[in-house]
């Protein structure tokens, strides 16, 4: 090389010269590059066989980059390069480079496939009853290698409930997600909430709508030889439905210048307590936001 | 004199070339290998539920992490920097990726990352959040020191992120030819 450029640039003027060529010869080295002509495949969807066209001849390594692995494997120049359903069974972006000395590469794109499997997130696990908004649901759709599904696909949501006609809405996914809102019902007792891509893809969560807050409390009360028994009614929410075990009901008792209570909690739907108290006295009960009437019991004889 | 002179320049001339082609085949490549990813995020146009200015911090925060750390496993061969940043689908893909790269005396690495998301859904409850990132980056795959790819990349990605014990986690990282 360096006898090539002697012969052709002989005076010192030439020695810019001598080094223009020498830049030259490195750049066209490294700009040179076999154009491999990579043609991606176009459409590729999820778990389905695909290939690559290359130009070419001879023999080459073909890199495979994908968003769930790499493959590298030799290649013969020339041929379609088959890339199998394995190798393409994660959605997203990949790069296939080819390497025969120097590199091509090509991006291209694979598509998730039909949706086949629901995640359905449903809150809260315990609702009160009658209460609006109480219950809220999301759905994402996925393909059998676990690709969200883009593409929008229509769900349904069911709700039912014992004694009572189910509610069902149909929603399309919006960026693979579908969600809902609603009320909780009035009655107490397991809601079913299904979620639907058909009738064979669905997934069925379940919230149990508990009794709300005590509504319209009642006492009433006797003076015996042990104190004032006091005792409310049946203790339910203003759906009806009876508040659980375990809500507590305050007792006050007011008379001769002092004032005591009482925490009781219901146990089978009633709230008992017994207060001392020789004289007349005024006893109330409250629970949560409801308050009860006022009972007024005499002095002890 | 004239003479003294061109020598002069030609020598300079000739000097300057040579660093020249010195300095741009030997230099280090990743000036900025050091910087973090830079990420935004953009929540004008989330529902059904809105960010808290909280959860907006702690979310850009752990995605920066969790984007540092895919670098640092693809670039290492190495699954750990992976734990408990990824779960679900992202978690066994990457798993995934670090293996076959490992297998294949490959690896690659994510330079100069920028991310601009936007959240296009919150649940009502929090307990999902659906962002489309715009990733920029340079990525670079080599087998063993060679490189055979170099690219400067914008792609577009899916990502569902959950809250976790104490940081919010991906949970799918999937990209996509267009939003």
């Amino acid at each position: 090389m360096s006898s090539l450029i002697n012969t052709v640039c002989r005076s010192h003027r030439s020695r810019i010269a001598r080094i223009g060529i020498a830049l030259g010869f490195l750049l066209t080295t490294f700009a040179f590059a076999q154009n491999l002509n990579l043609r991606p495949p176009t459409g590729a969807v999820a778990g389905k066989a695909a290939s690559l066209g290359v130009d070419g001849s001879g023999s080459a390594t073909l890199y495979l980059m994908g968003p769930a692995g790499s493959v590298k494997r030799d290649i013969q120049l020339g041929n379609e390069i088959s890339l199998s359903a394995k190798e393409l069974q994660a959605a997203g972006r990949y790069v296939a480079v080819v390497c025969s000395g120097d590199c091509s590469s090509v991006g291209f794109f694979v598509a998730s496939s039909k949706p086949v499997t629901l995640t359905f997130l449903v809150h809260p696990s315990r609702a009160p009853v009658a209460e609006n908004d109480a219950i809220s649901g999301v759905a994402l759709a996925f393909d059998e290698f676990h690709n969200l599904v883009m593409k929008p696909v229509s769900l349904r949501f069911e709700l039912s409930a014992k004694g009572v006609p189910p509610i069902s809405r149909t929603s399309e996914t919006h960026d693979g997600i579908a969600w809902f809102r609603s009320n909780s019902g009035r009655s107490a007792g397991p809601l079913q909430i299904t979620a639907s891509l058909t009738d064979d893809i669905s997934t069925r969560r379940v919230v149990q709508e508990v009794a709300s807050v005590p509504c319209n409390l009642r006492i009433k009360g006797e003076r015996t030889p042990k104190g004032i028994v006091i005792e409310t009614d049946p203790v339910r929410d203003c759906s009806g439905n009876p508040v659980p075990d375990g809500t507590v009901v305050t007792f006050t008792a007011k008379g001769s210048g002092a004032t005591s209570s009482v925490d009781a909690p219901v146990k089978q739907d009633v709230a008992r307590a017994t207060i001392l108290a020789n004289g007349p006295v005024s006893i109330s009960a409250a629970s949560g936001v409801a308050m009860g009437n006022e009972l007024r019991v005499g002095g002890k004889e | 004199m004239k003479s003294s002179t061109s020598k002069f320049w030609l020598r300079s001339l000739s000097r300057a070339v040579i660093l020249f082609v010195v300095a741009f085949f030997f230099s280090p490549r990743a000036s900025a290998a050091d910087s973090s990813p830079q990420v935004t995020l953009n929540v004008a146009k989330v529902a059904p539920r809105e960010v808290e200015t909280l959860t907006q911090r702690s979310i850009v925060r752990d995605y920066r992490f969790a984007w540092a750390n895919l670098d640092l496993a693809l670039e290492s061969n190495s699954a750990g920097p992976l734990n408990g940043l990824f779960v679900g689908p992202a978690n066994a893909s990457l798993n995934e990726a670090v293996r076959s790269q490992k297998q294949n005396g490959i690896t690659s690495r994510y330079l100069n990352q920028s991310h601009k998301l936007d959240a296009v859904f919150y649940a009502p409850e929090g307990d999902v959040i659906e962002l489309h990132d715009t990733a920029e980056y340079d990525l670079e795959i080599l087998d063993g020191s060679k490189t055979i790819h170099s690219e400067h990349a914008i792609v577009h990605y899916v990502v569902l992120m959950t809250p976790g014990a104490d940081r919010w986690v991906v949970r799918q990282l999937q990209s996509v030819a267009q939003f």
